[in-house]
């Protein structure tokens, strides 16, 4: 046996450019699953990763929505607050205020959105998600101190803005103690136009103390539906109006996006199943090509004595070699696309993701590089070895 | 040794038949020299195919030490070709990856020789063919005489009785045609059986006897 196989790789070592290039053909076509398979799946974590994090979330505003737009009706109370403190299956409250101020960064004025609320409750909504990129959050006493949103730090004005930098909120000095991370898409909206400040220090610089924006979160996912319902009906209750509040669970957020993860699935089955095609005739064509253009090889092994099975199995061992190597490069070159792929796309349209590897799709490129490789080169093999040793030598 | 029995192969081409052999009986001795002649398109590949185990007759029969080459099943043909018989082709027909001691080695290598004893047997056999300095060449660095010797070594690998050459100094140019058929020679006089095709009169004078054949018959 190990003659046999230091035979098949001397036939594969001989004829150099030809084994590259079948090595090549076959790395390609698993190149081509393997990449296309893990930048799919990178996408879809990307999006359910997300939304399934923030799955505990309901968000209550004073106002509704109407088509598209978002129309603001009042503003909820402090009694609001503590109403919904006593509904069951909620862990936290934070209640925000929420308004334009105007805003001046070195002699620069710019109107920016200003959100307030308990420090702890607001970082524990957004720090952890997003992260810090400079400086650190909000404390209790920060009465004077102010955190930025990513495009307050870097788009909002001519200067970039660090840590320590002054800002003047409504007449008010505040300093930068800290600047968020460019968020992802779904807390891009929340966090990066915008200002932190202590609650204390938001009713000083706004001139008010209404609460324009209340997040909850559940214990229990699966009741988050109902306890959003109890929430609109206390506070409409409590202002005496049929839809005075709006309250979105995340997970009525993620089933409104249902149908974008199913066309994904399918866009990324669709995906697997073309790459498996294209790689299989690839492989095919690569390997049927240089076992077929050896026949008169094998005719001639057969005349000098070779059984048709000893000729299948130094061509066996050969295209398996050939297929295994094949598949690994091929392996290696998806991976390595895949995150060019997903890096470049993600710019590209603006979401942040990287590929995922699954062992599995791995797995299954070996397994496509090995049984099509194998087969694709046993077939003319097997064809030629069964000819007659004449017609086969014959054969150019 | 060798005796063909109302061998006829028949070519289709569309609806014409071709007959490459018509009915030939053929008697070869055991230790016989012999050659076989006559007008391309007469049959003689056809016939050595046979005899050789190459290929298969439409009809007839062929006999090796009185065994009916007919009724063996592939594997047992391949045995023949690989212990029996010598086969030399006009083309050589050397595998081109491989270097000349390993395309000698190689039929030893499907009778299941021991890598360290085929590889010296093959660089004796290199050597009494006179290419003792030449073992590592690749078919492609060697002229035409040099590939069919090393051709013969390989048909000699395993020590076969017969030695069956279709024109074996058919590509090479005089002098060394001579020196093949020396060895050729050399072969029958350690008692092997050889049977080759010819063009050439001059060899066709040196053997024991000669065969000419036309439109697939054997002539007497
Ligand atoms: N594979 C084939 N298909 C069809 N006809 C064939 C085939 N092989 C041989 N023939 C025909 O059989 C006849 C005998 O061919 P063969 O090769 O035995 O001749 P030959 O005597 O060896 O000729 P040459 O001296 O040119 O080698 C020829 O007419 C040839 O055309
Ligand atoms: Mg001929």
């Amino acid at each position: 046996m190990r003659d046999k196989l230091l035979m098949a790789y001397r036939s594969i070592r001989e004829r150099r450019t030809r084994s590259i290039l079948t090595v090549l053909g076959i790395a390609v076509g698993i190149a081509a699953i393997v990449s296309l398979m893990s930048v799919g799946y990178g996408m879809e974590e990307a999006i359910t990763g997300e939304l399934t994090g923030m799955a505990d979330m309901i968000s209550v505003m004073p106002g509704k929505i109407t088509g598209h737009a978002y129309v603001e009706l009042g503003s909820f109370t402090d009694r609001d607050v503590n109403d919904l403190q006593r509904i069951g299956g909620i862990k936290d409250i934070t209640a925000m205020t929420y308004d334009a101020a105007e805003v001046e960064y070195r002699n620069k004025r710019a109107p920016i959105f200003v959100l307030g609320g308990d420090t702890k409750e607001l970082g524990g909504f957004y720090v952890e998600p997003v992260g810090i990129k400079e400086g650190r959050w909000l404390r209790e006493n920060d009465f004077k101190g102010c955190v930025i949103g990513d495009r307050v730090a870097n788009d909002f004005f001519d200067e970039v803005i660090h840590v320590n930098d002054k800002l003047i909120i409504n007449d008010e000095k505040f300093i930068v103690v800290g600047i968020f991370e460019k968020a992802s898409t779904l807390y891009a909206s929340d966090v990066d136009p915008h200002i932190f400040l202590t609650l204390h220090a938001s009713k000083e610089a706004l001139q008010n103390d209404e609460i324009k924006y209340i997040m909850v979160r559940v214990y229990n996912i699966d009741k988050a539906e109902e306890i959003a319902e109890e929430i609109v009906e206390r506070i409409n209750d409590n202002h005496g109006l049929d839809d005075f509040a709006f309250a979105m669970t995340m997970g009525s957020a993620i089933e409104m996006m249902g149908d974008v993860f199913k066309i994904i699935r399918g866009v990324l089955v669709g995906i697997a199943a073309i790459a498996l095609v294209v790689a299989s005739i690839g492989i095919m064509n690569t390997m049927l090509m240089s076992v077929m253009e050896r026949t008169h090889e094998i005719g001639v092994m057969k005349a000098i004595g070779a059984k048709s099975r000893d000729v299948l199995t130094l061509f066996l061992l050969e295209s398996s070699m050939v297929s295994l190597v094949g598949g690994v490069v091929g392996c290696v070159l998806g991976v390595v696309a895949a995150k060019v792929i997903s890096l470049v796309a993600g710019t590209a349209i603006g979401i942040e993701f990287s590929a995922v590897v699954k062992p599995e799709v791995l797995l299954g490129g070996m397994a496509v590089a090995m049984v099509v490789g194998v087969l694709s080169g046993f077939y003319p093999a097997r064809k030629a070895s069964r000819m007659s040793p004449v017609e086969a030598v014959r054969y150019e | 040794m060798i005796r063909t029995e109302n061998l006829t192969k028949v070519y289709r081409m569309g609806d014409a038949e071709v007959y490459a052999l018509h009915d030939v009986n053929l008697d070869i001795q055991e230790g016989e020299f012999i050659a076989i002649i006559g007008p391309s398109g007469s049959g003689k590949s056809t016939l050595l195919n046979m005899i050789g185990c190459l290929d298969t007759p439409t009809s007839g029969a062929v006999f090796i030490d009185g065994i009916d080459t007919g009724k063996l099943s592939e594997n047992k043909l391949a045995e023949i070709r690989r212990e029996k018989i010598g086969f030399i082709f006009q083309q050589f027909n050397l595998v081109h990856t491989l270097n000349a001691l390993e395309n000698v080695a190689l039929p030893m290598f499907f009778a299941g020789v021991k890598r360290e004893t085929r590889l010296k047997r093959a660089e004796e056999l290199l050597a009494n063919v006179g290419l003792g300095d030449r073992i590592y060449h690749k078919p492609s660095e060697m002229s035409g005489g040099q590939q069919q010797r090393v051709a013969i070594a390989r048909a000699l690998s395993n020590d076969p009785e017969v030695v069956i050459g279709d024109e074996p100094t058919g590509n090479v140019d005089t002098e060394t045609g001579n020196t093949i058929i020396d060895i050729l020679e050399g072969l029958n006089k350690e008692g092997r059986t050889v049977v080759v095709v010819t063009h050439d009169a001059e060899i066709a004078a040196r053997v024991g006897r000669t065969k000419r054949m036309r439109d697939g018959r054997v002539l007497d």
